[in-house]
């Protein structure tokens, strides 16, 4: 056997497998954006401010990858677990004691979606720091739309993660459920249909359960999936991270450099020039490179440091199952998984005595008040008002009141999280943290 | 919607042409495609309006909001808790009334806490005095012994059930779906 044809005959398929992701030339790196599958998600030349992992964290990334290994992860459950009442709870304790690496993949699943709500929320908070929602010196932009479409994204978060802490059907899932459908039973004029169309009745059993596996498994992915598509399109239209804008503008100060003609068709099907480079009005060879490698290499860094913390941390903290699901003991304190607790702590104030008439704090803290939020959050990027120049800066002085309120309406989901995470015990009293827990009977 | 400005650009291509669209730019095939889309819409109004429909059972597999509880003898005299369905059954001497344990505020379970002193209170307006009380584990609402909320974020008192006894066997029935006011008393 002639070894130096079989090296080269391996080297061949190892550069035909890797030459997109290692490209010889810059000629070769475009080419593979053009040519590349998956590659074709890219822009061929990437910003440097917008490679930058000080700029975004690349927590949109992270996000998208805990969003991978979600549904890898959750595939695999879906051929262990019974979404049944009678046996829900013993498939989820089989996952965890019996099956091989069943404790791995239903923790990693854990980890990964507690995570992916921290992640997109953090998300949504450099975004807004950095008056990324708005648009900035580029054409036919329209990042007031992505913004709404992250708010929806991280919407659907919280509601993958409800109907997901249901499904193991013990003491958590059950109690959770009872006081989420009582929130949405709340609602005027159509708050007990809601209620009644979640469930598939109007207690909570086999029908409920089902409801949520369908909503959790298959309806809310492939939203999630969908507007995530739609997310990164946008992202791509508006011409990349808000850091470019800034670029952009800032060039324009410097003596000018004649404007390239050459331009970058998408494939040779559109017709003129593609809004990334309407926008890249920068001096191509001082500030972007080519995407391919610069921009894969991160996103695989990105990834590989995801996997890795979700990995570590899974290993590292035990994932609890409470007792199976019983509906004749509440258990005491009954608190639902940490990034719900501002809305428990929420619907527990606000209830308000106007003379004979009561107001319920599930309406207030648990519909009007997330509702007003979540509102808000839809308009504010018609409502700022700030300067282009804004557009793709850390905490910019002249958005510096808008970016305070945020940061308080931040800190008060934040302080109300801690409040009911670490300081609330039997019959939602108050304790602290280092005082002890009085002993309560459980059942009657 | 663009692919409505598609349509249009065509009928006027049409009308252009000389075809027999009048001065409105109306066309008979203008007319069509409102007319199929039209048709589209309601057919997926139609459809989906009939998948969501679906999703309201008609038959409920759910244990029945009026059951029999036991014979009121077997009752012993004060609180006696039914887990399953949630209720407390209290009975003085002859008299029996029947208490819900659902939360108003959002439907956990409250559980009865018997005073270690009594305390006077005041309901209605009447001074009362108080033995137990209804504490909600998950929210901190909190009832007077008959029901009256008094404090944490419950809006209304704990629901009150009709009781009646069984002609066939004089079992005492409980009837979820029926709520009476707080003076209401079976004796038996």
């Amino acid at each position: 056997m002639d070894t130096t044809k079989t090296r080269s005959t391996g080297k061949e398929v190892w550069r035909r497998l890797t030459w997109t992701w290692s490209p010889a030339g810059s000629r070769e790196a475009g080419d593979s954006v053009v040519r590349n599958f998956i590659l074709h998600w890219f822009p061929a030349k990437v910003s440097l401010p917008s490679l930058s992992y000080g700029y975004s964290f690349w927590l949109g990334t992270v996000s998208a990858v805990l969003f991978l290994i979600l549904s890898l992860t959750g595939m695999i459950l879906m051929f262990l677990y019974v979404p049944s009442v009678e046996r829900a709870y013993q498939s989820v304790k089989d996952i965890e004691f019996v099956v091989s690496f069943g404790w791995f993949l239903r923790g990693l699943h854990r980890i990964a979606a507690h995570l992916m709500v921290a992640v997109v929320f953090l998300h949504m908070v450099r975004v807004f720091l950095t008056a990324a929602y708005r648009n900035g010196a580029g054409a036919n932009q329209a990042r007031p739309l992505n913004w709404i479409i992250g708010v929806t994204l991280l919407l659907a978060t919280f509601l993958l993660s409800f109907t997901g802490y249901l499904l193991p059907w013990d003491q958590l899932a059950f109690w959770a459920i009872t006081v989420g459908t009582n929130i949405a039973s709340a609602a005027p004029l159509v708050g007990e249909k809601i209620r009644f169309l979640l469930l598939g009745g109007n207690t909570i059993d086999q029908n409920a359960l089902l409801r949520f596996y369908v909503l959790h498994c298959f309806f809310l992915p492939v939203l999630v999936l969908f507007l995530f598509c739609w997310h990164m399109w946008r992202v791509r239209k508006d011409g990349g991270l808000a850091c470019v804008d800034h670029l952009a503008l800032s060039q324009k100060k410097e003596p000018a450099a004649p404007v390239k003609a050459k331009t970058y068709s998408l494939l040779g099907l559109a017709r003129g020039r593609t809004v990334h480079v309407e926008t890249a009005l920068v001096d191509e060879d001082r500030y972007t490179v080519d995407s391919s490698p610069n921009l894969t290499r991160r996103l695989l860094v990105a990834t590989l440091a995801t996997m890795l913390v979700c990995s570590l941390l899974t290993i590292a903290v035990p994932t609890p199952l409470e007792e199976a699901a019983n509906p004749k003991v509440t258990p005491n304190p009954a608190k639902a998984p940490w990034y719900f607790l501002w809305l428990q702590e929420l619907v527990t104030i606000t209830t308000v005595q106007l003379g004979d008439f009561t107001i319920n704090g599930a309406l207030i803290g648990g519909i009007l008040v997330p509702g007003i939020l979540v509102a808000l959050a839809c308009a504010w990027p018609f409502l700022d008002r700030s300067s282009p120049a804004a557009v793709g800066v850390w905490l910019a002085r002249e958005r510096r009141r808008q970016n305070l309120v945020f940061l308080i309406i931040v800190a008060a989901v934040v302080i109300l999280t801690i409040v009911g995470t670490f300081m609330r015990g039997p019959y939602w009293k108050f304790f602290w943290p280092w005082q002890a827990w009085p002993d309560v009977p459980v059942h009657f | 919607m663009k692919s409505m400005r598609l349509f249009r650009k065509r009928e006027e291509g049409v009308a252009s042409r000389g075809a027999q669209g009048p001065a409105t730019g109306q066309t008979r095939r203008s007319w069509l495609d409102r007319t199929g889309l039209a048709a589209l819409a309601l057919s997926i109004t139609g459809i989906g309006s009939a998948f969501v429909r679906s999703l309201f059972p008609n038959v409920l597999y759910e244990p029945a909001q009026r059951f029999k509880a036991g014979l009121p003898e077997q009752f012993s005299e004060g609180a006696t808790f039914l887990e399953d369905q949630r209720v407390y059954v209290f009975r003085e001497q002859k008299t029996f009334y029947c208490i819900s344990a659902v939360c108003t505020h959002l439907g956990c379970t409250v559980k009865m806490v018997n005073l270690n002193q009594p305390k006077t209170v005041t309901i209605g307006g009447r001074q009362v005095q108080e033995r137990r009380e209804f504490h909600c584990p998950c929210h901190g609402s909190r009832y007077y012994s008959d029901g009256t909320n008094y404090s944490g974020p419950a809006p209304t008192p704990l629901a009150w059930h009709k009781l009646e006894i069984a002609p066939d066997d004089g079992s005492l029935i409980v009837d979820l779906s029926t709520k009476v006011g707080r003076d209401f008393r079976l004796t038996v």
